[in-house]
């Protein structure tokens, strides 16, 4: 726990001293700005929690992923990397650590864009079950980091996917049900859709806001239990790469 | 040699620079699957919000206002690669030549708005006939045009941009992002510019996106060419002078860097 805990107080120094690392503080207001002005402009005040959600799922998204790909390369760029793997501390609980950082950094962007449409468009989401609605964002946040970190792994196996990080973003928005709800996506997309944690998150913070919940600890159950997965891959793919790279002393050259 | 051809070698130098750039970064394949694959992605992404709104007409005016908003996506990468001069600590070299920095980066990432222009034509004419937005064989060489125009004349906002952040690189993603985002916002794209309060409306005239969009969505409703040419010429103006614009940002930045040394090697 307290090697986690470092962990995650040196991502959270660091994010201060580049402000790049947490863009998203700038452009989910931006984003908020975009989603909420289409349902207004369309006078669809039910389109109103999707475009103050999906702006926070977005961030956290994309911030998780920014990170999953640069932090075990820039750890090699600086010449660290050695000298954490070479620490008792298990590096998969380091980069865990890490990503559960920028995952909470990126919970701030709720309370950004609900500000951005209450003082733009005088909108005001209210939040029918506060319980539900937190735990979501908490779990939600969990995932990610569990998410990233196996993705982390697999930017560390095949360095040329670094190109490919980008993509990863919109048609996991698509598929995440962020703005149109997975019961809306084509009948054939649903099973994909539902293997994303964040096609349960998207749909629990909706049913969260305007209520009823319904079944919400099937969906909570859902996004532990991928975030779960992510996290336990992550880990034993990172463990996997460390040691074929401890025998074959390329841990520099990965 | 004449200023003029002086600085056309300096575009195609520094062009060639970007060609290579854009060789070391993508093959075909990751082109296509990866970057242009994410930003049809991004365009289904705000279609179906359209479809999800059961409006067929919001549907198209999405469809065709975030195809046209890829090659702006793509364009204002001219601001994080001109931020990799620094990182690559050629900054300082190119500060003390004789070349105006204006033309070394105006060559520098013109890799952008060309791949940026085939992806949105790829989106228009694509991806567009799945959300009924269909264009007739002589549409199309308009549309190509109007696509380069828009591309081209956002990069030069972008390349103002760029000159600020030649100074504080840490900052280059957000500065992209905020920049293509409040375009996102104001020029059209989601929803009309007549939506917003004038004052949001006047500096929406500033940007070329706004005409340039206006013109894109003059030729699919088959508005006249008089029209269309008219939006066009409005957008050539303000693409001139953000070029003008990001010329003397440039020039301050380089006398400043001359006299103070203040370009460093690094981040």
């Amino acid at each position: 726990m307290r090697v986690f805990t470092a962990a995650f107080r040196f991502q959270l120094a660091l994010a201060r001293r580049k402000p790049d690392t947490v863009h998203v503080l700038v452009t989910a207001p931006l984003f908020t700005l975009v989603f909420v002005s289409i349902g207004v402009h369309a006078h669809r005040p039910d389109f109103t929690a999707s475009a103050v959600l999906a702006p926070v799922l977005m961030s956290l998204w994309s911030l998780a992923l920014l990170t999953a790909g640069d932090l075990i390369s820039q750890d090699r760029n600086r010449g660290t990397l050695e000298a954490i793997v070479a620490t008792p501390a298990r590096f998969a609980t380091v980069v865990l650590g890490r990503l559960t950082a920028v995952a909470s950094v990126a919970l701030v962007c709720f309370a950004e864009s609900w500000l951005v449409a209450w003082s733009c468009f005088g909108v005001v989401l209210t939040i029918a079950h506060p319980l539900v609605f937190v735990s979501c964002l908490v779990c939600s946040s969990l995932a990610m980091a569990g998410t990233a970190s196996l993705l982390s792994a697999a930017f560390v196996l095949m360095p040329s996917a670094r190109v490919l990080q980008n993509t990863l973003t919109y048609p996991f928005y698509l598929l995440g049900g962020l703005l149109v709800p997975v019961a809306e996506l084509p009948g054939w997309l649903r099973p994909l859709s539902r293997l994303v944690f964040l096609s349960w998150s998207s749909d629990l913070l909706r049913a969260s806001v305007s209520g009823p919940a319904g079944h919400w600890w099937t969906a909570l159950a859902a996004i532990v239990g991928l975030g779960v997965a992510g996290a336990v891959s992550g880990a034993l793919l990172i463990g996997a790469i460390l040691r074929r790279v401890r025998r074959t002393g390329t841990l520099a050259l990965t | 040699m004449s200023a003029l051809t002086s600085s056309f070698h300096v575009v195609r130098y520094s062009a060639a620079n970007a060609v290579a750039d854009f060789r070391a970064t993508y093959t075909w394949r990751s082109w296509t699957f990866g970057w242009l694959g994410r930003m049809l992605a991004q365009v289904t992404f705000f279609a179906t919000m359209g479809l999800a709104l059961h409006s067929s007409a919001s549907a198209h005016y999405l469809v065709v206002g975030n195809s046209v908003m890829t090659c702006v996506v793509e364009a204002m990468t001219v601001v994080t690669s001109s931020a990799w001069e620094r990182r690559q600590g050629t900054l300082p070299l190119l500060a003390a030549s004789p070349a105006r920095l204006i033309w070394v980066f105006f060559g520098r990432s013109l890799q952008w708005p060309v791949s940026g222009t085939v992806t949105s034509l790829v989106a228009l004419l694509g991806l567009g006939p799945l959300f009924g937005v269909t264009w007739s064989p002589g549409q199309v060489p308009v549309l190509v045009g109007l696509v380069l125009l828009t591309a081209v004349s956002t990069y030069c906002v972008g390349l103002f941009l760029a000159a600020f952040v030649l100074s504080a690189s840490n900052a280059r993603n957000i500065v992209s992002n905020v920049g293509y985002l409040v375009m996102m916002a104001i020029c059209g794209v989601q929803v009309p510019v007549s939506f917003w309060p004038d004052w949001v409306g006047v500096v929406a005239q500033s940007l070329p996106l706004t005409h340039t969009l206006a013109a894109v969505r003059g030729v699919a409703a088959h508005a006249g060419a008089g029209d269309i040419a008219l939006r066009a010429g409005w957008a050539v103006l303000a693409g001139a002078c953000w070029l003008g614009a990001a010329a003397v940002a440039f020039t301050r930045l380089q006398i400043h860097a001359r006299r103070n040394g203040h370009f460093s090697f690094a981040e």
